[in-house]
């Protein structure tokens, strides 16, 4: 009786939806932050990574069209928007379910509770700090460059999102994809898992730390 | 390390006796060799506080009765030797998740047995077939070891107590509940499809639910494979959606 999607299908379509969801944002995150780092390789590098994001090569003045961006972080929000919902089926959002899972925490010592709870808290944070940053690029598209980048990152106090951003959503995405791995089954043995976990790690560390160089080459760019 | 004097913190309530507040009760005994939190506790029961509630049938890890919450970790009280503890100091609590009987004793086999009955946790046999007077099929000798993997659950309820997602919704079947249903997947002689089993744990009560904590996996004092198990039922559960 395959293919047959009624009512009762619907906590499996989410559940793939959920991890298929993560998945892709994840690895959206992790190819955006390495074209925004080329900032490291000097302004040049950086212009023609934002030109090439803009198809100038399509266009005959070689402007490009920044729409392309703004179409992107709208493309980026939905799919958030779509990971959040499902989401929600999981978060304790009632009173009765938070303390439940305090007293749990508080009684009970397992660190993998811990981590998901860690995931819990840093999705809340990315939800309300991913919209203003998708809000603050989609309607300025052209302004995306060394110096525009600069200008909304240290002229007019964007670091105060995109640090705590940064932090957070490394974590969770991280943390995330181990989970993915996890509940599919991609871990046959206890080892694995383990290794599994330090990989998860590694990135988090490795790219808050490529975040945060990237943020501070802006610096010398900001417009006085 | 006998002679040593261990301290124990253990939880104290009985809901049956009028106006009992919970509460946390400091006892000492000394360490004797080869001294399990079992002995332990039937030592302080004997000698110093006869009302002190607790359960245990076999003391060797296969009743599953005697499941508590030692230093934070959930298992079983017979097979933990004090000497595991360098600072000497044993906190008890009774298992989360379930209804208290009193102190460190919870009705774990109320929870089992309606946990059985809405999973109908027992074979099925293929094509309704209830003759008793019928050979069954030959079995496999891997499928046989297989099944005998995830026989080896005692009911004692730690991975329920160990799942945060469990506590959070009461009516999440648990590990415990898609262990066996995963056993009764795997053997050939149930007549039950993976439609049939979509219909009884593809929600969000059931696999769709777990979220991979693996509070059961990493406290189960059995070491069944739950991370494989879920894993594998979440894909078959998924694959009956294509
Ligand atoms: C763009 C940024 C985001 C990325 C890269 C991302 C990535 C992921 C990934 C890979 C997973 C694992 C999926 C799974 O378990 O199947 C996940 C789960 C989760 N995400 Fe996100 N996510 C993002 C945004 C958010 C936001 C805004 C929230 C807001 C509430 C959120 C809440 C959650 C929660 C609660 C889970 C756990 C679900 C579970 O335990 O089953 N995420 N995320
Ligand atoms: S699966 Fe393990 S932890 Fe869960 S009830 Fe069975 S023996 Fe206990
Ligand atoms: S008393 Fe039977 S398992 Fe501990």
């Amino acid at each position: 009786m395959a293919g047959k999607l009624d009512i009762r299908r619907w906590s499996g379509v989410l559940d793939v939806g959920q991890s298929l969801s993560g998945v892709v944002l994840a690895l959206f995150l992790w190819t955006h932050l390495l074209l925004v780092s080329s900032i490291l390789l000097g302004p040049e590098a950086m212009s023609w990574v934002a030109r090439n994001m803009e198809l100038a090569f399509l266009s005959d003045d070689g402007h490009g069209y920044p729409w392309v961006v703004s179409l992107i972080a709208i493309g980026v929000g939905l799919l958030a928007a779509f990971h959040v919902l499902v989401a929600l089926h999981k978060l304790p959002l009632s009173l009765r379910q938070q303390k439940a899972l305090k007293s749990q925490m508080q009684v009970i010592n397992h660190s993998d509770t811990r981590l998901w709870s860690w995931q819990a808290g840093t999705g809340i944070v990315i939800l309300l700090l991913l919209p203003v940053h998708l809000w603050l690029v989609g309607s300025a598209p052209e302004t995306i460059g060394p110096v525009g980048s600069a200008q909304r990152i240290w002229g007019e106090y964007g670091y105060l999102i995109y640090l705590p951003l940064l932090l957070t959503v490394e974590l969770h995405a991280a943390i995330g994809l181990y989970r993915v791995a996890l509940k599919w089954g991609a871990a046959r043995d206890l080892n694995t898992r383990a290794r599994l976990r330090t990989i998860k790690t590694v990135l988090s560390v490795l790219f808050v730390g490529i975040g945060l160089a990237a943020l501070l080459a802006f610096l010398p760019h900001t417009p006085a | 390390m006998s002679g040593r004097i261990l301290t124990f913190n253990i939880f104290r309530y009985d809901p049956q006796e009028p106006g009992d507040k919970p509460k946390m009760v400091q006892y000492q005994l000394a360490e004797t060799s080869g001294m399990t939190v079992f002995i332990a506790l039937n030592r302080l029961r004997q000698e110093q506080d006869p009302s002190l509630q607790f359960d245990f049938v076999c003391r060797a890890g296969i009743c599953g009765s005697c499941a508590m919450v030692i230093n934070g970790f959930p298992t079983l009280a017979c097979r933990t030797l004090t000497a595991k503890y360098p600072k000497g100091e044993i906190t008890l609590m009774p298992l989360p998740g379930f209804e208290l009987i009193g102190d460190l004793s919870v009705n774990t086999g109320k929870f089992m047995r309606e946990l059985a009955e809405r999973l109908q946790l027992w074979l099925h046999p293929k094509g309704g077939d209830m003759d008793i007077h019928r050979l069954e099929d030959p079995m496999a000798p891997e499928e046989a070891a297989k099944l005998y993997e995830l026989e080896r659950c005692v009911e004692c309820g730690v991975c329920v107590s160990a799942c945060a997602t469990k506590q959070m919704r009461d009516t999440f079947v648990g590990a415990v509940g898609m262990m066996k249903i995963a056993r009764f997947e795997l053997d050939s002689r149930d007549g039950r499809s993976a439609d049939d089993f979509y219909h009884v744990i593809g929600n969000q009560d059931g696999v769709f639910g777990c979220m991979t904590l693996l509070g059961c996996q990493d406290n189960c004092p059995k070491d069944l494979p739950h991370m494989q198990q879920i894993a594998y039922l979440r894909r078959k559960m998924a694959s009956t959606l294509l």
